[in-house]
């Protein structure tokens, strides 16, 4: 299409407002690649569990940091700062899961590594398990997802999970003990079910 | 009143994490589990968030953290630049429009005037021959053009892209 002319002066302009947008950065390249390294698996592995959707969750984690790097925040600990890490991540799936209401959430495939062959598990009772909790985690709602993840897989205290979730420290002991019940009367079903075929 | 915790739930959790559960923990342990309900619950999701925690470990596969921050560097450049361009794009704006309203105000006038120097010129008097001149029809192939391109160039103008 058309461009429009642009001074020197406009480009000098451009140019000082383009460096100062970095700066408002809220950490240095090598303290962000630090926190990255050390944030990043987990908060992948989490979106992907929540959303069900390992493209989505690669997305979603682009944008996680984008955003945290935008935020004007200051942070008391490593915790919190991850914790609000976290708490972007499930805003950001949140809004997806808002735009695509009606559609079929597809669970994160079972895939089994040359690790899964080597470690001396039983490889075809892991993956029926793994299929299990797909179909499981798929009938509960994204906040009983979340919670039990951060809970569960991830190993976190009631108050982390209750900054990164954006929740009352109160309520977690209640909502995690629903979901997990319901989670176990899901899982419960479905051992019996195979037991027995 | 339904009790939701029990005070043993942090011993269960530390015996799936640490995968002692269920051949390496004492029988007390294990009987304590087979008769509470909470704890039967914490062992069956637990055990399945760890083994299924772990195999999502083992599949994920992202980006450098250097892509990453590039990314996220050139994306807030961009920004920065399209809010800093908004304030030109305003004023192009704003000053293509007085070029119109001042075009409007003086063709206006023009065509007062003439009306006034003329009194017995009427459209409906200027005759079909008139019209079918050569001259007259290539004013009115360049007025039809005008009408067409003006709207065209001032959308180029003032679009962004």
């Amino acid at each position: 299409m058309f461009s429009r002319d642009v001074t020197f002066l406009d480009v000098e302009r451009l140019n000082r407002v383009a460096a100062a947008a970095v700066e408002t950065f809220q950490m240095d390249e090598d303290t962000f690649r630090a926190f990255y390294d050390r944030t990043a698996r987990p908060v992948w592995a989490y979106l992907a569990r929540i959303t069900g959707d390992r493209s989505l969750a690669d997305d979603l984690l682009q944008e996680s940091y984008y955003r945290f790097l935008r935020a004007e925040r200051s942070f008391t600990s490593e915790s919190h700062r991850r914790n609000y890490l976290y708490r972007i991540a499930t805003n950001l799936a949140h809004d997806r899961h808002r735009q695509t209401r009606g559609t079929v959430t597809v669970p994160v495939p079972a895939e089994h590594g040359p690790a899964a062959l080597t470690d001396g598990h039983d490889v075809a009772a892991d993956a029926e398990r793994r299929t299990d909790l797909d179909r499981a985690m798929a009938q509960l709602k994204p906040r009983e997802r979340e919670l039990l993840w951060l809970a569960y897989a991830h190993g976190s205290s009631h108050e982390e999970i209750a900054d990164s979730l954006g929740l009352r420290k109160a309520s977690i002991k209640m909502l995690l003990f629903r979901a997990r019940r319901r989670l176990a009367g899901i899982l419960g079903a479905v051992t019996p079910n195979r037991a027995q075929s | 009143v339904k009790a939701i915790e029990c005070p043993r739930e942090s011993d269960v959790l530390d015996a799936v994490a640490s995968a002692r559960w269920p051949h390496r923990v004492t029988q007390e342990l294990a009987d304590h589990v087979a008769s509470c309900g909470i704890c039967t619950d914490v062992v069956v999701v637990a055990e399945a968030m760890r083994s299924d925690h772990d195999a999502i470990w083992q599949q994920a596969d992202i980006p450098s953290s250097g892509q990453v921050w590039w990314r996220a560097e050139m994306r807030a450049r961009q920004e920065a630049i399209r809010q800093a361009s908004r304030p030109i794009t305003i004023a192009q704006g704003v000053a293509a429009l007085v070029v119109l309203a001042f075009a409007t105000v003086t063709g206006w006038f023009a065509w007062t005037w003439i009306a006034h120097q003329t009194p017995t010129f009427k459209f409906a008097n200027v005759s079909a021959q008139a019209l079918a001149s050569p001259l007259a029809a290539s004013l009115v192939v360049a007025l039809c053009a005008l009408v067409v391109i003006a709207p065209v160039a001032l959308y180029l103008v003032l679009s962004d892209e």
